[in-house]
C-alpha cells in the first residue's frame, strides 16, 4: 500500500552563500501493507514528522521514492498530488486543523465540495459521517465551540468522508486528555478492523505506538528498529 | 469544485470582513460611475449635435456645388450635361436644379410690395424630390408663378416707412397684405443700368400655386418660382445672363457668369435611401464633383466625438484603475488572513488551480458588484444632470437652454464597456494575490506561520 524506497531528505537553512544543510532523513525504506496500522516513533527531531510530510506530499523528497497504492507519488507535481490526495489519503492532525469560520458540518463537507459532489449527496454523506463520530447534534457548532475531543472527531470525520484507503495521522492524541485518547484509539482500531483502512501514525506516545501491527523507531533520521507489536 | 460552491465560498469569505469589502465595492462603484457619467457627456452631446444636423437637413440630400476643372482647386458651375450624369447614377431619386435671378426682384400687389429671391426650377424634378403645393397648381405658362409658403410674411405696405417693423424686427401686422394670394396678379419689377441710368420694367404675373409650409418651424420660404420663358424675357430686358444687374460704373458682366450663363446655381441630388447617400457621394467625388451631404457631416462629427468619447473613457478608466488598487489591497489582505485556511484546504486536497479560481472569482465578484452599482448610480446621475442643468443655467444666467440639448446620454453599450473594463481590471488586480494564494506553504500555514 505504501512503499518507501531509500528516502533521504535534508533542510537547507540560512541565506544564500551562508547556507547550512541539515540532514533529516537518511536512506529510509519500509513498506506498509494494506489494512495495517504502522506507527512511527522516535524522539523529537528524529525526522518522523518530516517522514509523514513527505508521504503526504507537503514537501518533496530530495532522494528516494514514495509509492502509494501503486502510484509513484514522489514524482507527482503539486496539482496531481492534490488530486491524488483527495481520493486516496485522509489526514488527522495533532492540532485538528479545522477551519474556524466553518461549522462542524461545513468542515466535514469540505473534501466532498473539493471533489465536486453535488449538494444533496453531500448533505446525506456529511450527516451520516457526523452521526458515525457522534457529533450530529453539534453540526452547526464552530470549532471554537467544541472540546478538543470533539474537534478531533470532526477532523476524523473530515478525513473519512471521502472513504480514503489510507489515513495519515500526525500525533493524533497529542492534544487530547487520556479519556478522549482512549476513545480515539478505540475508534481507529474499529475503522481499521471494520473498513480495512490502512493507518500510518506518527507518535511519541507509547500507548498510541502500540495500537498498530508494527512499530518503526526513527533515530537521527534513520530506522533504528522495526518491531511487530 | 463546482462553480456554485466556489460562489458560496466567495460569499462566505466576503462576509468575514464586510466593511473592507464594502469599501472596496464602493470605490469600484465610484470609479465605474465616474467612467460612465464622464463618457455619457460625450454620448449626450454627440446625440444632440447629430439630432440638430439631421433635423435641419434632409438626410438623403446631396448638394453638388460644382465640378473641379483641369486647373486644380477651381470649380465650374453645373450644366444640363452634369444633371444628366447625376440622373443616370444608381439609386438617385431626383436631381433638382435651380437658376437664380441675379437681382432681387420686387413683387407688388397694389401698395404692398416685397423683395425676394426668384428662381427658375424644374418642377417635375422638384415634385419627385418632395416639393408640394398647399394650394393651387404648378405654373404652366410664361406668366404664371408659384410662391413660397411664407411669401406673405414680408409683403407689406411700401408707404409704412420706418414704422414698418416692430421691436423684434418683424413687419407689423397692420402693414401686411391680408388679401387672397392665389389667382392674384402680382407685378415683378426688374431693374437695370443703361447709359448710367437705372431703368425699370414691370411684368404682370399670376400666382397659381403656393408651396406647403416648411416642415421645420424655423424655416422660411418666400421664394418665387418663375418659368424659363420669363427668365428669357427678363434677360432680354437686362441684356445680361440671368437678369444680372450691372454696376452703374463698370457696366460689365463678370466673366464666369458670361461663360456659364446656362449653368445652374443650386443643384441637389436626392438619393432613394440613406444607405446609398455615401455611395453616390463617393461616385461624384471620383468624378471630381464637389459635394456635401449630411452623411459627410455626420461622418466628421462622429469621428470627432469618437475621439472625444475614447478620451473620456480613458480618463474614466483611470478612476477604475485607482479603484483596482483597493481590490488588490483587499485581496492581498484576504490571502494573508486566510493563509491558514488555504493551507488546510490544500492539505486535504484542494489543487492550486482551485485556490486561484476562488480568489479570482472573489476579486471579479467585487468588481462586478461595483460595476453594477456604479451603472445604476450613473443612470441616476445622468437623469439628474439632464433635469437639473437646464434649471441651473436658467437660474444662473436667466436663459432657457435648447430643449433638445442632451447633457448626458447612456446608451446600452456604455455600461457594457464599463463592465468589461472593470471586470478586466479586477481580474488583473486579483491575479497576483490569487497567485500568491496558490504558493501558500501548507506546513507553514498550518503552523500559523504565514
Amino acid at each position: 500500500m505504501i512503499t518507501i524506497k531509500s528516502l533521504s531528505h535534508d533542510f537547507v537553512i540560512g541565506k544564500k552563500g551562508r547556507q547550512t544543510i541539515i540532514p533529516v532523513l537518511r536512506d529510509i525504506s519500509f513498506t506498509v501493507e494494506k489494512g495495517e496500522i504502522v506507527t512511527i516513533v522516535g524522539r523529537s527531531g528524529s525526522g518522523k514528522s518530516t517522514l509523514l510530510n513527505l508521504v503526504s506530499g507537503f514537501i518533496h523528497p530530495k532522494e528516494g521514492e514514495i509509492w502509494i497504492s501503486g502510484e509513484k507519488v514522489s514524482d507527482l507535481n503539486e496539482t496531481k498530488f492534490a488530486d491524488f490526495r483527495i481520493n486516496n489519503l485522509g489526514f488527522i492532525f495533532q492540532s485538528f486543523q479545522l477551519i474556524p469560520s466553518m461549522t462542524a458540518f461545513q468542515n466535514v463537507e469540505l473534501p466532498l465540495i473539493l471533489k465536486g459532489i453535488n449538494e444533496k449527496e453531500r448533505k446525506v454523506q456529511t450527516e451520516q459521517m457526523l452521526q458515525k463520530v457522534g457529533l450530529l447534534e453539534y453540526q452547526d457548532h464552530y470549532p471554537g465551540e467544541l472540546s478538543g475531543g470533539q474537534q478531533q472527531r470532526v477532523s476524523i470525520a473530515r478525513a473519512l468522508i471521502v472513504n480514503p484507503p489510507i489515513i495519515l495521522a500526525d500525533e493524533p492524541t497529542g492534544s487530547l486528555d487520556s479519556e478522549t485518547e482512549e476513545e480515539l484509539l478505540k475508534f481507529i482500531k474499529e475503522l481499521n478492523r471494520d473498513l480495512g483502512i490502512t493507518f500510518l501514525i506518527i507518535t511519541h506516545d507509547d500507548k498510541v505506538a502500540n495500537i498498530g501491527n508494527r512499530k518503526i523507531e526513527l533515530k537521527d533520521g534513520r530506522i533504528a528498529e522495526e518491531v511487530l507489536v | 469544485m463546482k462553480l456554485r460552491d466556489q460562489f458560496r465560498f466567495v460569499r462566505q469569505n466576503m462576509k468575514k470582513n464586510r466593511t473592507r469589502v464594502f469599501m472596496t465595492i464602493l470605490a469600484t462603484a465610484m470609479g465605474c460611475a465616474f467612467l460612465i457619467v464622464l463618457a455619457s457627456v460625450g454620448f449626450g452631446l454627440q446625440k444632440s449635435v447629430v439630432k440638430e444636423i439631421t433635423e435641419r437637413r434632409v438626410i438623403t440630400q446631396i448638394d453638388v456645388h460644382g465640378k473641379e476643372t483641369k486647373e486644380q482647386g477651381m470649380f465650374r458651375p453645373l450644366n444640363d450635361k452634369d444633371i444628366q450624369i447625376f440622373e443616370e447614377l444608381k439609386d438617385v431619386k431626383s436631381v433638382t436644379r435651380r437658376k437664380m435671378l441675379q437681382q432681387e426682384g420686387t413683387y407688388s400687389i397694389g401698395k404692398y410690395q416685397e423683395g425676394t429671391p426668384t428662381f427658375v426650377t424644374n418642377f417635375p424634378a422638384e415634385i419627385k424630390a418632395g416639393f408640394e403645393l398647399s394650394e393651387g397648381t404648378f405654373p404652366k405658362s410664361k406668366y404664371e408663378v408659384a410662391v413660397g409658403y411664407n411669401f406673405l410674411t414680408n409683403l407689406a405696405d411700401k408707404d409704412a416707412g420706418e414704422d414698418l417693423y416692430d421691436e423684434k424686427g418683424q413687419v407689423k401686422a397692420e402693414y401686411l397684405y391680408k388679401g387672397k394670394l392665389r389667382g392674384k396678379e402680382i407685378k415683378l419689377t426688374i431693374r437695370q443700368f443703361k447709359a448710367g441710368k437705372q431703368i425699370e420694367k414691370t411684368i404682370p404675373l399670376k400666382v397659381v400655386g403656393i408651396s406647403t409650409k416648411p416642415t421645420k418651424e424655423w424655416a422660411q420660404d418666400s421664394s418665387v418660382f418663375i418659368s424659363d420663358e420669363m427668365l428669357t424675357e427678363i434677360e432680354r430686358f437686362t441684356g445680361t445672363p440671368k437678369g444680372y444687374m450691372l454696376d452703374a460704373n463698370t457696366n460689365k458682366v463678370p466673366d464666369d457668369l458670361e461663360v456659364n450663363k446656362n449653368a445652374y446655381d443650386d443643384v441637389k441630388i436626392y438619393a432613394k435611401n440613406m444607405e446609398s447617400v455615401q455611395r453616390i457621394s463617393d461616385q461624384l467625388k471620383e468624378k471630381n464633383y464637389a459635394t456635401y451631404s449630411v452623411v459627410n457631416e455626420l461622418k466628421e462629427v462622429n469621428m470627432v466625438f469618437m475621439i472625444a468619447k475614447a478620451g473620456l473613457i480613458f480618463i474614466g478608466t483611470i478612476a477604475i484603475l485607482i479603484a483596482s488598487i483597493g481590490i488588490y489591497n483587499t485581496m492581498t489582505m484576504a490571502v494573508t488572513e486566510r493563509a491558514p485556511d488555504i493551507g488546510i484546504m490544500k492539505a486535504i486536497g484542494a489543487s492550486p488551480k482551485t485556490i486561484k479560481r476562488i480568489f479570482l472569482l472573489e476579486s471579479s465578484y467585487i468588481g462586478l458588484i461595483g460595476a453594477l452599482i456604479g451603472t445604476v448610480v450613473s443612470y441616476g446621475i445622468s437623469y439628474t444632470v439632464n433635469f437639473a442643468i437646464p434649471l441651473i443655467i436658467k437660474q444662473a444666467f436667466g436663459q432657457e437652454t435648447d430643449l433638445n440639448l442632451i447633457f448626458s446620454d447612456i446608451p446600452p453599450i456604455l455600461p457594457i464597456i464599463c463592465i468589461v473594463i472593470c471586470y478586466s481590471v479586477t481580474i488583473i488586480s486579483g491575479l497576483r494575490p490569487a497567485q500568491r494564494a496558490t504558493k501558500v506553504d501548507v506546513l507553514k500555514a498550518m503552523r500559523r506561520e504565514v
